[in-house]
């Protein structure tokens, strides 16, 4: 057991946080969040820089690296808050395709993601809030030459920007994946909490979709399962980074603002809800880097891993978020200052692929020995 | 980063596998209690001496210390196995882990062959005196006091909570004997024979219950104590106290692993397939439970990372915290959730271990009553958040 990054990770983290500082600082995210900016800008310079292709197979055009330098790269889109397609496309769409596709499915439909020209998207939950492959209704019967879908997802992450939309749905009572393309779907967009993390709401009724856009053969409920264990850690990791940001920012002003004549850092009340609010980020991250080393070695522990990270990170932007914002005072409570871009951030990760409580039961249901 | 240890570690791991299948005391032998935490009985002591002369006590350290000069791997595996059948070396924690290794680091060669080697092959037994009536957390204003008098060193005044000390051979104690100089810069740390005319051991019981002696006063009048037996530098009392326990320190992470595992694996066992198994509410806090343990695993195997790559490991406080504040969290949680079925102070909660706390038989409110010894004792919880606060996050002290 070696729980830590190695020298050559540290330098990739390095990295990716210089790029990021520069590319997407406080100032560019606040442009999304109050011009609605179009973030496509920020993605043609992470395609340039090859991100999407980082951990994805050499077989496709990736560059193979592991799931835990993936990892790294999450934690830090999640410190800068960063808007755009990389979750979706390669911690959703990808894994998805990857998991239930053929070789030539994975080529056809990652390739072009490899190469940056293409993203992605999952539609996956109904509205049950389960995000479970079990709670899957939508369907897809012959017709037309091809199939035609039935039924609605929600909470589909760029679910109207996406190039292609992995739909999961059921055909005789399998679960299968279709690719679709996103300009064949009606999709209608929510206002977001966190407009640099977008849902869509994906109506399929009617919606007719080629014989080869669906993958694989057989029962897919397994394979996306495992896909889902990627999406759910990745989640968790952005949220740890944005949590990360937080407490940055609220160390940075508890040193310098003075009350009473000293650092409001020297209050005691203020370091006990900071140490606790270390414990939390330090908890979630171990659970975090621990589940992407899981899926890395494809550890059977794996799926009780992406639990444990999405539902600590869960926990700790729950203090975070709270304690964080508490701490700066009024300045915290305006609208001109930066610490809500990541607030925001923080809390949509917790609401989106299963709430913490929600993967807590899993967890503890699993060591009663029930499922 | 890597789930395994690479096959070194792992062939030193089936050594010690097999060293253990071999020479483990059989159940049968395994009965006796230990008295206090320095009154340990015949069998544990037996096996604590076979494990120094086999060099498996405190493998970092040389042979003669009763060591094999292992790596921090290694060393890390060794707890894993000990962690794993609920075994500990030592029915005297506070004399193999801290006084013993006190000395070892910071004596001569005279203490060592004296105190610190007969306390590791459980010979004697050794007690802590830290604490005072007015020094808890603010250790460094103890003020039992030693003055230099020729060859010896003249003791007056008084500890208290020190465990197991009416039961120990010996006391290593921390004493003012510097009272013109601020306070952490006038402190001794001396070893002191707990028959010494002059040093009386009050034990008082504690919270377990009227017949549990553990916790003593020590009082000090005249005491008489030769001047060979001060550890260390005169009035470098302080670096003893405080940073000094690395090495052990950076496994100790270890026993709050096992701590924690074990009393969630006890509530599981209560829990059954009773209704609690389908309650949302319960389920909801018993996986928090189940991270908090896993974090700090993960925690734990982080901080030996990082101490492998020469990094100081700076999270023992941390570790601590989520060790001991988790095993009050579990306790509490049984309690909040079996309700009425707690209330049978003799209903059994866990299994018998021989090195374990209790027979078994410890309630639930037991179990979180002596939780408390972790949050408090060894820098309560709050001094750890200080410490967090100041050294981890760089804070301005108030
Ligand atoms: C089971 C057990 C075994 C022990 N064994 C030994 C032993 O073998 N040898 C030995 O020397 N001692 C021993 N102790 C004593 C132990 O180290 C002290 O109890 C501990 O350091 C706290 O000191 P105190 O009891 O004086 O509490 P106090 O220091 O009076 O603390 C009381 C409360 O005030 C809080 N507090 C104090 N200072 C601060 C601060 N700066 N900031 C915030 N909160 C603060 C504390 O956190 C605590 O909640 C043992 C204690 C226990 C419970």
């Amino acid at each position: 057991m070696d729980f830590e990054l190695d020298d050559d990770q540290r330098e990739l983290q390095r990295a990716v946080r210089e790029v990021l500082d520069k590319e997407c600082p406080p100032a560019y995210v606040r442009r999304i969040v109050d011009e609605g900016h179009d973030p496509t800008d920020l993605w043609d310079t992470l395609t340039g820089l090859d991100w999407p292709a980082l951990a994805l197979a050499p077989e496709v055009g990736g560059l193979g690296m592991t799931w835990v330098d993936q990892a790294i790269v999450l934690e830090e889109l999640g410190y800068a808050s960063a808007p755009g397609p990389f979750l979706a496309t390669c911690t959703q769409f990808a894994p998805a395709v990857h998991q239930v596709g053929t070789a030539d499915e994975r080529l056809r439909f990652l390739g072009p993601v490899a190469r940056g020209e293409r993203t992605g998207t999952l539609a996956f939950d109904e509205g049950s809030g389960s995000w479970d492959p079990s709670d899957v209704a939508a369907t897809a019967v012959a017709g037309e030459g091809g199939w035609v879908m039935a039924g609605t997802k929600e909470f589909v992450v760029d679910g109207d920007t996406a190039d292609e939309v992995a739909v999961a749905l059921r055909i005789d009572g399998e679960l299968r994946l279709a690719i679709v393309p996103g300009g064949d779907l009606d999709a209608e967009p929510i206002d977001p909490i966190d407009p640099t993390t977008r849902h869509a709401r994906i109506r399929l009724d009617g919606v007719r979709i080629d014989d080869d856009r669906l993958l694989g053969a057989g029962d897919a409920t397994h394979a996306l399962r495992s896909a889902l264990e990627e999406s759910v850690t990745a989640v968790a990791l952005t949220t740890v980074g944005a949590c990360q940001r937080i407490l940055d920012l609220d160390l940075g002003h508890v040193k310098e603002r003075h009350q009473f004549g000293v650092p409001i850092g020297s209050f005691q009340a203020v370091k006990h809800k900071l140490a606790d609010m270390y414990r939390d980020v330090e908890r979630a991250r171990a659970l975090g880097y621990f589940a992407a080393l899981c899926i890395a070695e494809d550890d059977p522990r794996r799926g009780r891993a992406a639990a444990m990270a999405k539902a600590s990170a869960g926990e700790c932007q729950r203090r975070v978020v709270q304690d964080g914002l508490q701490l700066f005072g009024g300045i915290g409570y305006s609208w001109e200052h930066d610490l809500h871009l990541y607030l925001r951030r923080a809390k949509v990760g917790d609401l989106h692929f299963g709430t913490s409580s929600r993967h807590r039961r899993h967890i503890a249901r699993l060591a009663l020995g029930g499922s | 980063m890597q789930l395994r240890f690479d096959e070194a570690t792992e062939a030193f791991r089936s050594k010690f596998v097999a060293w253990l299948d071999a020479n483990l005391p059989a159940p049968s032998t395994t009965g006796e209690r230990p008295t206090s935490s320095a009154g340990v009985p015949s069998w544990s002591r037996a096996f604590q001496r076979r494990m120094f002369d086999d060099g498996w006590l405190v493998p970092g350290y040389p042979p003669e210390h009763g060591g094999r000069n292992a790596g921090l791997s290694e060393q890390m595996v060794y707890f894993e196995e000990l962690a794993g059948r609920h075994v500990s070396r030592s029915l005297n924690p506070q004399g193999l882990g801290i006084v013993a290794s006190s000395i070892i680091e910071f004596g001569d060669d005279d203490q060592r062959r004296d105190y610190a080697i007969p306390i590791l092959r459980a010979e004697i037994t050794a007690a802590l005196g830290m604490s005072e009536p007015g020094a808890g957390s603010d250790l460094a204003g103890l003020t039992t006091r030693a003055v230099p008098d020729g060859d010896h060193f003249v003791v007056n005044g008084q500890k208290v909570w020190t465990s197991g000390a009416h039961d120990a051979d010996m006391l290593l104690a921390f004493v003012r004997t510097d009272p013109d100089v601020p306070k952490h810069r006038g402190i001794s740390a001396l070893i002191i024979d707990t028959d010494t005319p002059g040093l009386e051991c009050r034990p008082f019981p504690d919270l377990m219950g009227p017949d549990h002696l553990d916790f003593n006063e020590v009082f000090f009048d005249d005491v008489v104590v030769p001047r060979r037996n001060l550890v260390g530098d005169l009035n470098d009392g302080w670096r003893i106290c405080t940073g000094a326990l690395a090495h052990e320190r950076a496994m100790l992470w270890v026993l709050w692993s096992e701590g924690l595992d074990t009393s969630i694996a006890d509530l599981v066992r209560c829990v059954g397939d009773t209704p609690l198994a389908e309650d949302d509410v319960f389920l909801d806090r018993l996986g928090s439970l189940l991270i908090d343990a896993e974090a700090l695993r993960l925690l734990g195997y982080r901080g030996l990372a990082r101490l492998q790559r020469g990094l100081v490991a700076a999270d023992q406080s941390l570790l601590k915290l989520m060790g001991s504040e988790g095993q009050r969290d579990v306790a509490l949680l049984a309690l909040d959730a079996l309700g009425a079925d707690a209330l049978d102070q003799r209903k059994g909660t866990s299994v018998f271990q021989p090195w374990g706390a209790n027979r078994g038989d410890a309630s639930w409110f037991d179990r979180f009553l002596n939780s408390f010894a972790g949050t408090i004792s060894g820098g309560t919880s709050e001094i750890q958040r200080n410490i967090i606060a100041e050294r981890v996050l760089g804070l301005p002290r108030g």
